[in-house]
């Protein structure tokens, strides 16, 4: 597994939080698995329920919309990593 | 509040016919989505040309995602005599599993579908359609459709380990839209439907869907999901604006804090909102807010006001009996009489409260499922000797299941071997391995028990 970046690990943090994944330590989410195919061994399994929570809880922390309209929504979501990427080029 | 007049009544028994879109005016538009605006006109067109070339077949899978694609798959199915197959979800063991009871059904999607089922993807016939065909200038004829022909079969989780079919004919599909149509939209001049629900579940196909076809609505036809795209369509779509969403939905858009277009109505159903939450939806859209009680056998049945009271009214035409198996609902557009799941008390003819829900069945923000249903597939994975999954008593906005399993397996490889069987909804949060399960001498497992050993885990 690659390591998570201290900006990658803060995200997964406020995954955790925000989706009560009570199983889950956010320092062992793997920032290159794919957060919703749940037949991938590392993947979180999360659903568009997830979805909609993350939306709320990035919003709230780091002032950024989430959108489904953006045609890379899929791309976005994909990881975590991707996910922070997202959220470190919408922050300016 | 407007009545339907008689003409707008469906009575099934009489099996008339019932044009497909009602009333037809062709110039009225149907649906605009990013790409364009749909009249009536334009639909019937477009529809002629998908349906001429769709192979004979007694039922065919609709998994189209598109609002419009899945409109156009679902009205040309009906013009050629076959039933839309619409199922709880599109993994491949589900719609295998569907299809050995329907031979010779095929599936009528908008992108790539993985599986032993034919597939034809709309998008692509649609294109050669429009390619090879030239669009005629007249305009063009409404089709009829017998209010007895099946058009739908909607599938949903059932108690046994199979998918339970409810069949669906037309005019009670069209019988429930004119009576929903008679109580949100009837008033309004043009409204349109900005919808957050898929087009394939029953409440979405009656909202969305049928509404577009048979109760003088306008559909937007994206299906906005995070809360800035909902605030994004609204502001972009004319007024009266009709908001359909759910208490998942809703709870998001409130908690975001993003300031929303006031629209005409909002209307919510899959489960019932709490005060609070109704109160908070009105405020944010400065409207009023309508909640829809339907069970899958009956559909839509009857319709609150929120805000202002806990009791339910019937949609015109439903009767309501006490029965010793549980409720019993009757409407001359349904086919048959509905054992409703729930417990009611009756005040009068023509409203009542609800007292209890099935305690097997889960809703997961509008996805329904059958704890038995579930059970049953972890207990089929090799390798796990006894297992069951359950609602734990916690945060009453957490309504996913849980699941206490014996085995030997890492938790992770039966996540994974459910995960191929059912809706990343239900998959349980979390699941835990136990020594045994408190089953009783009789080999039941109670609510109580399995309440009591979850405690014990999480002390």
């Amino acid at each position: 597994m690659s390591t998570q970046t201290a900006q990658e690990l803060e995200l997964a943090k406020l995954l955790v939080n925000a989706l009560d994944l009570e199983d889950i330590a956010a320092e062992d989410i793997n920032p290159e698995a794919p957060l919703f195919d749940p037949s991938h061994a590392d993947s979180l399994g999360l659903d568009s329920i997830d979805a909609l929570e993350i939306s709320l809880a990035v919003a709230k922390h780091y002032k950024v919309q989430l959108k489904a309209d953006d045609e890379n929504n899929k791309a976005i979501f994909f990881s975590l990593r991707s996910l922070s990427d997202y959220i470190n080029s919408q922050r300016g | 509040m407007s009545s339907p007049t008689p003409t707008d009544l469906v009575a099934l028994s009489d099996n008339t016919l019932l044009p497909l879109l009602y009333p037809y005016r062709p110039q009225a538009v149907l649906l605009v989505n990013n790409q364009r605006t749909i009249t009536q006109a334009d639909f019937l067109r477009d529809l002629a040309r998908v349906a001429e070339i769709l192979p004979d077949a007694a039922y065919a899978f609709n998994v189209c995602e598109d609002r419009y694609y899945f409109l156009l798959a679902f009205c040309a199915l009906l013009l050629k005599n076959s039933a839309n197959l619409l199922p709880p979800g599109r993994q491949r063991a589900t719609l295998a599993q569907i299809a050995a009871d329907y031979p010779g059904s095929y599936c009528l999607s908008d992108s790539e579908i993985e599986g032993d089922i034919p597939c034809i993807n709309i998008r692509t016939l649609f294109s050669e359609a429009d390619a090879a065909g030239t669009r005629a200038a007249q305009e063009p004829l409404v089709p009829a459709i017998p209010a007895g022909q099946l058009a739908a079969i909607a599938f949903t989780s059932g108690s046994t380990g199979k998918p339970s079919a409810n069949r669906k004919h037309w005019g009670t599909l069209a019988g429930t839209a004119r009576l929903l149509a008679a109580r949100f939209t009837r008033h309004l001049t043009n409204p349109t439907l900005v919808a957050t629900v898929p087009s394939q579940h029953m409440y979405g196909l009656e909202m969305t869907v049928m509404m577009a076809l048979q109760g003088e609505c306008s559909l937007q036809g994206d299906k906005p999901f995070y809360p800035a795209d909902i605030q994004q369509v609204l502001q972009a779509t004319p007024a009266p604006i009709l908001l359909v969403s759910t208490p998942v939905h809703l709870r998001a858009l409130v908690s975001s804090g993003l300031t929303m277009t006031p629209v005409a109505g909002v209307v919510s159903a899959t489960a019932p909102l709490d005060r609070a939450l109704a109160v908070a939806t009105e405020q944010c859209f400065a409207t009023r807010l309508r909640e829809i009680y339907g069970c899958t056998e009956a559909g839509s049945m009857a319709t609150r006001a929120s805000t202002q009271t806990d009791a339910w009214q019937l949609l015109e035409g439903f009767t309501l009996a006490e029965s010793e198996q549980g409720v019993i609902a009757r409407a001359p557009h349904l086919a048959d009489a509905a054992l409703l799941q729930d417990q009611l008390h009756l005040h009068d003819p023509q409203s009542f409260s609800l007292l209890g829900r099935n305690a097997d069945m889960i809703n997961v923000a509008g996805k329904r499922a059958s704890l038995a249903d579930l059970s049953l597939k972890l207990l089929a994975i090799e390798g796990v000797r006894d297992g069951v999954f359950f609602l734990p008593e916690r945060d009453a906005a957490n309504q996913r299941p849980a699941a206490l399993v014996v085995s030997d397996l890492p938790e992770k490889h039966i996540l994974q071997q459910l995960a191929l069987q059912m809706d990343a909804a239900f998959l349980p949060r979390p699941l835990r391995k136990v020594a045994q399960l408190p089953r009783n001498e009789t080999g039941k497992l109670t609510y109580a028990a399995l309440q009591t050993l979850w405690n014990q885990i999480h002390d």
